[in-house]
This record gives structure tokens, C-alpha cells and sequence, in this order.
């Protein structure tokens, strides 16, 4: 089903769901993230945002237990019915592929009680290759600009909700997909995990992590405990890591299973190309390309796996 | 799936080596053989480790002093607490083993997963053919759980080497395929089931090949940092398998590609 709303009535549509809901939106402030809005006016339209939506569910750190009196007491925390608008197909699509390995409470709670918005994507830059992901539609609503006019699909029914009283399009019109630049050749390296070519990327690698920290989809994570100041009480915390890092897979005893810069650059690569594949049957990466527009030293492993795909 | 452990008591403690001991829990968690559990020390964090006991009334745990949390662990005393959750993981395939003979091999601490299963194998004896047992140790002073070795060599094949213990009276000297060479197991209709460093398991996988044993036949217990223990976060990773909700247990020939790609990168860079 897809409802229509004039272009000129749209702040007035975003400012009565903030009246109602906590809602969340790309802002730049001085880098574009999605945060809570007040108002129409400070939601950033430019591009996609450069931290990713995942901080909605997964943030930096979050209590998972709280250690009182000798018990340990899972929080679970007030959460409110959010809305969080402005998501690209790529930012829908990331959201879509971390539900599948995420399964404890505190993360479905968050999850049932927001609401996915969608934006088509007007501007991508050189480094989006989208359209080689093998996208989905997966939204509550999805708003696309077509002249005057605002198309919404409706992609369920807590989405129909918030737009029931704005009317049907008679012939819906079909929404395309944004425009790319860069492609991504093949999606089958499985056979190439040995292939000498990942030495040069590995090479440039810093190890710093900031692929994995704005990936959409880079869902790991460190558990930790905390302990108060009065040495009795404390917390246990989930905290974001990164399998860049060297500590990541390392066990008692000191040894680190990818204890080589190559290992654990061929292990971001091959899990968003390959091995979540081989279980979900769909890549992990969405294309965004947030990877490699924060990379310091700009490594291109779409490029890389072009080449392969061409030797 | 939670995040919520549960405390329980601390029934016995027993020190081996200078730093290993074995904690035994009241509890009805009833792990299966090969199968783990997450314990924690609030305050200091969370580890997994691999059950030692199969039985309905408490929970045993072998641990090493090695890291921040086990050292904690460590610290504790009979009538303490601890906190556990789980069991995770897929233990010993127990119905593929049943009516074949066995052979077991463990080296060091690997020696947990092992208990659990020798455990399982003293409650059902009847379910199984020959059971032959290879232990590998450091020196004397490094052999664990040696009562309970002394019991079962009245039951099974026990074979136990030390790798740099010349002067010992009690055990052989020998790495472990040292071991398995001077005493060879039966390999027809068998399955092989290993815990332990994996340089000792590749050392024990190339004997038992040696001897005619195909890889399908032999399962590698694998350690690896499970942080959440149910395919989460990331932190066990094996490939595009987990270690926590794949394994621990893996069949060799399911792993080996895997372990040879990940290793293939590891050296100079």
C-alpha cells in the first residue's frame, strides 16, 4: 500500500510525531548522526549519516546486570516507543541483518518498541555501492520524493498506524533504486582466502578499527564488569569491540587466535562478504560504504575483490 | 536468551599442580558431556569454562589461574559463591558414539571436557565398546586429577606421558603421540575425541591418521573467547562458525579447512 503527502505539509506531518513519540533523526552536529529531534528543522537531509543507526540499539556501552546486595539483577529499563526516521535502504537493510544475530532481551526490547522510517537515498557519493548488496525493502514506511509530492510505502502495520489518515495512492508508483557509482563485482571469495592480493590492504591496515566502529552491521561486542567504589556493588556491561583489535580473540594464556594485521582484515572482509552468508544466505555488508570513507589510509577491498574477480 | 546468572555454592575445592583447581558446585545444571558454561566473579568479569562432571546433583569446573577472571575464581573458598550460566554449546556427539570404541586424548587442563565425558561413559558403560585413554602432562608435578587416573586405569586403557619428566617413576615419558605409538589403540569402528592445545591436537590427529583414522572420526574441542556464549558477539569466531553454538565440539574435518585458512594468515604481518 502507498499513501501520498504534498512536500509542504511534511514538516508539519514530522513535527505532529514528535508530539507523540520520542523521535530520532540525522542531525549534524558537526558529524551527521541519527539523535533525538524537537523539532522539523533539525533533521540533515544532505547525505547518508556518518555514524551509523546501530548506536540506537548497540551504544558505545550499556548495562546489562547490576550487581546488588550478592545478587546480579538484569536490567531491563524504561524504554519509550521511538521512531527513528530518516533511514536509508542501506541503514533499514543493516538494521535487518544485525536482528538476525542478536537475540538477548535487552536488544529485542529496544528493537519491538522502535518504528523504521525510510528515506530514499538522493545522494550517494563515489564510494556507495548499494546495488551490488542484494537490498531488501524492510521498513514501517518508506518515503520517497517524487515532484510535489512525498510517495510512503507502508511496509506494515505499526507503520499504517501513523499515516492512516493520509490518502491512498491510486496507481503506486515504483520506487528505484539510489544511484551508484561503484560496484562490487563478486560476492563469492570463499576460494580466495589464500590469494597473496590481501597483503597489500593488509599492508596499508593501521589496525585502528574505525571500519568496524561505522559498518552498520558490526555488532560485536566485549562483556565487562564494573565495580562501584565501595567494592560490593557493580555492573556488567556490554561494550563494542572491534575484531581489528589484537585482544579480540584473545583467550587465557595470552594467545590471540588472529594475531596478525592480515588475519583479522581478511576476518572484517570475509564475514561481511562470506561467512554470514554462508549461514543467512545474504552478505552482511549493505554497501554503504562508511568503511572505506573513514579508513586513514584508504584501503579499497571492494577494488580488491574487483581485481580478484578479474584475474 | 539472558544475560542472568545464578549463584551457587561452593561445595569442595581441590588444588592440583600449583595453579589449577577443581571447584564442585551444587547445582542441577546437568551439563552434557563437552558442553560449557559462562562463570563469573561480579565485579570482575565472566569466562567460560568447560564442564568436568556429568551428574544431575552439582557441576564441576577445572580451571587454570590464567587470566584476571579465573584468578579470581580462584581465590574463592569452600561455602562461597559463584555465579554461573549456561550450559551452551554442542557437546560430544553421543549418538554417533554409541556401540563404537573410543579413544579419548588430553592434554594439560584440556583434561575438563574430557572428565565429563569419561564421566558420562562410567554411567553407560554398556553403550560403548573399548575405551582407550591418552593423557599428556608437562612433568608429575603437572598431573591432574591423578586419583581419579588411578580408578579408571582398572576400567580402561589409561596411558599418560609426560613431556619433560625424565626422573618420573609413575608416568611414561613421551609426547602424547609418543605415547600412542608404544601403546596403539584399536581405530576400527572408533571415534577419537581430543581437548587441548591445538599444536598437542594436531600432533594427536596426525598419529591417529597415521594409524588409519579418517578425519571424520575425530572431534576437536576448541578453545575460544566465548564472550555471550550464544552466537552474539562475535568473539569465538572460527570462520563463519561459532565456537559457542557450533561447537565446542567440532569434527575435525569440518574445522581443519577453517583452522588452515585463519592460521595460513598469521605469520610475519
Amino acid at each position: 500500500m502507498q499513501k501520498i503527502l504534498p512536500k509542504k505539509e511534511f514538516p508539519e506531518f514530522i513535527d505532529s510525531l514528535i508530539k507523540k513519540y520520542e523521535v530520532v533523526a540525522p542531525v549534524k552536529s558537526p558529524n551527521s548522526k541519527f539523535q533525538k529531534i524537537s523539532s522539523f528543522d533539525e533533521i540533515y537531509f544532505d547525505s547518508i549519516t556518518q555514524v551509523p543507526a546501530k548506536i540506537q540499539f548497540l551504544p558505545e556501552d550499556e548495562t546489562l546486570l547490576e550487581f546488588k546486595n550478592k545478587k546480579a539483577v538484569e536490567t531491563k529499563g524504561e524504554i519509550k516507543k521511538t521512531i527513528l526516521f530518516g533511514l536509508r535502504k542501506c541503514d533499514l537493510n543493516a538494521i535487518q541483518i544485525v536482528d538476525k544475530v542478536m537475540y538477548d532481551q535487552q536488544y529485542l526490547a529496544k528493537r519491538k518498541n522502535t518504528v523504521l522510517i525510510g528515506l530514499f537515498c538522493e545522494n550517494p557519493d563515489e564510494y556507495c555501492f548499494c546495488n551490488s548488496m542484494q537490498l531488501q525493502d524492510y521498513h514501517d514506511l518508506f518515503f520517497y520524493l517524487k515532484g510535489e509530492n512525498y510517495y510512503i510505502d507502508v511496509g506494515s502495520k505499526i507503520g499504517g498506524a501513523l499515516v492512516k489518515n493520509l490518502s491512498s495512492v491510486k496507481k503506486e508508483i515504483k520506487i528505484p533504486n539510489p544511484a551508484n557509482f561503484k560496484k562490487l563485482e563478486n560476492l563469492e571469495i570463499g576460494e580466495n582466502y589464500k590469494d597473496k592480493i590481501w597483503e597489500g590492504d593488509a599492508d596499508k591496515c593501521l589496525s585502528c578499527s574505525a571500519c568496524t566502529v561505522y559498518c552498520p552491521t558490526c555488532n560485536c561486542f566485549d562483556i565487562k564488569d564494573d565495580l562501584d567504589l565501595d567494592l560490593k556493588n557493580g555492573e556488567r556491561k556490554r561494550c563494542q569491540a572491534s575484531c581489528q583489535l589484537k585482544s579480540f580473540s584473545r583467550v587465557a594464556g595470552g594467545k590471540s587466535y588472529r594475531d596478525s594485521r592480515l588475519s583479522r582484515f581478511k576476518h572484517f572482509v570475509y564475514h561481511k562478504i562470506s561467512y554470514y552468508k554462508k549461514i543467512y544466505n545474504r552478505p552482511m555488508c549493505v554497501g554503504c560504504g562508511r568503511c572505506l570513507r573513514v579508513c586513514p589510509t584508504k584501503i579499497d577491498w571492494v577494488e580488491t575483490i574487483n581485481k580478484i574477480s578479474k584475474s | 536468551m539472558s544475560y542472568q546468572p545464578k549463584s551457587y555454592k561452593i561445595s569442595s575445592v581441590e588444588s592440583y599442580a600449583k595453579d589449577v583447581k577443581l571447584f564442585k558446585i551444587k547445582c542441577n545444571l546437568n551439563p552434557s558431556p563437552g558442553t560449557f558454561v559462562e562463570v563469573s566473579v561480579p565485579g570482575i568479569g565472566e569466562c567460560p569454562l568447560a564442564s568436568c562432571s556429568h551428574s544431575r546433583d552439582y557441576l564441576e569446573l577445572l580451571t587454570k589461574n590464567a587470566g584476571n577472571v579465573t584468578s579470581a575464581i580462584f581465590n574463592l573458598r569452600k561455602n562461597g559463591s559463584i555465579f554461573v550460566r549456561g550450559p551452551y554449546g554442542k557437546g560430544f556427539p553421543i549418538e554417533e558414539l554409541k556401540s563404537r570404541n573410543l579413544i579419548l586424548i588430553a592434554g594439560g587442563t584440556g583434561i575438563a571436557p574430557i572428565t565429563s565425558m569419561i564421566n558420562y561413559i562410567e554411567q553407560n558403560k554398556k553403550l560403548f565398546g573399548k575405551i582407550f585413554i591418552y593423557f599428556g602432562f608437562r612433568d608429575e608435578e603437572n598431573v591432574l586429577l591423578k586419583e581419579r587416573i588411578k580408578k579408571w586405569e582398572e576400567e580402561f586403557h589409561v596411558f599418560v606421558g609426560l613431556s619433560s619428566d625424565p626422573d618420573s617413576h609413575e608416568y611414561e615419558k613421551g609426547f602424547i603421540n609418543d605415547i600412542m605409538e608404544r601403546h596403539k589403540p584399536d581405530v576400527e569402528n572408533t571415534v577419537a575425541l581430543l581437548c587441548g592445545p591445538e599444536i598437542m591436537m594436531n600432533v594427536a590427529t596426525g598419529e591417529l591418521n597415521k594409524l588409519g583414522m579418517q578425519n571424520e572420526n575425530i572431534y576437536w574441542s576448541m578453545e575460544r573467547r566465548m564472550e555471550c556464549a550464544f552466537g552474539s558477539c562475535g568473539r569465538c569466531q572460527i570462520q563463519d562458525l561459532y565456537a559457542c553454538k557450533d561447537g565446542p565440539i567440532f569434527r575435525y574435518d569440518v574445522i581443519k579447512p577453517r583452522l588452515d585458512n585463519e592460521n595460513s594468515s598469521q605469520e610475519g604481518r
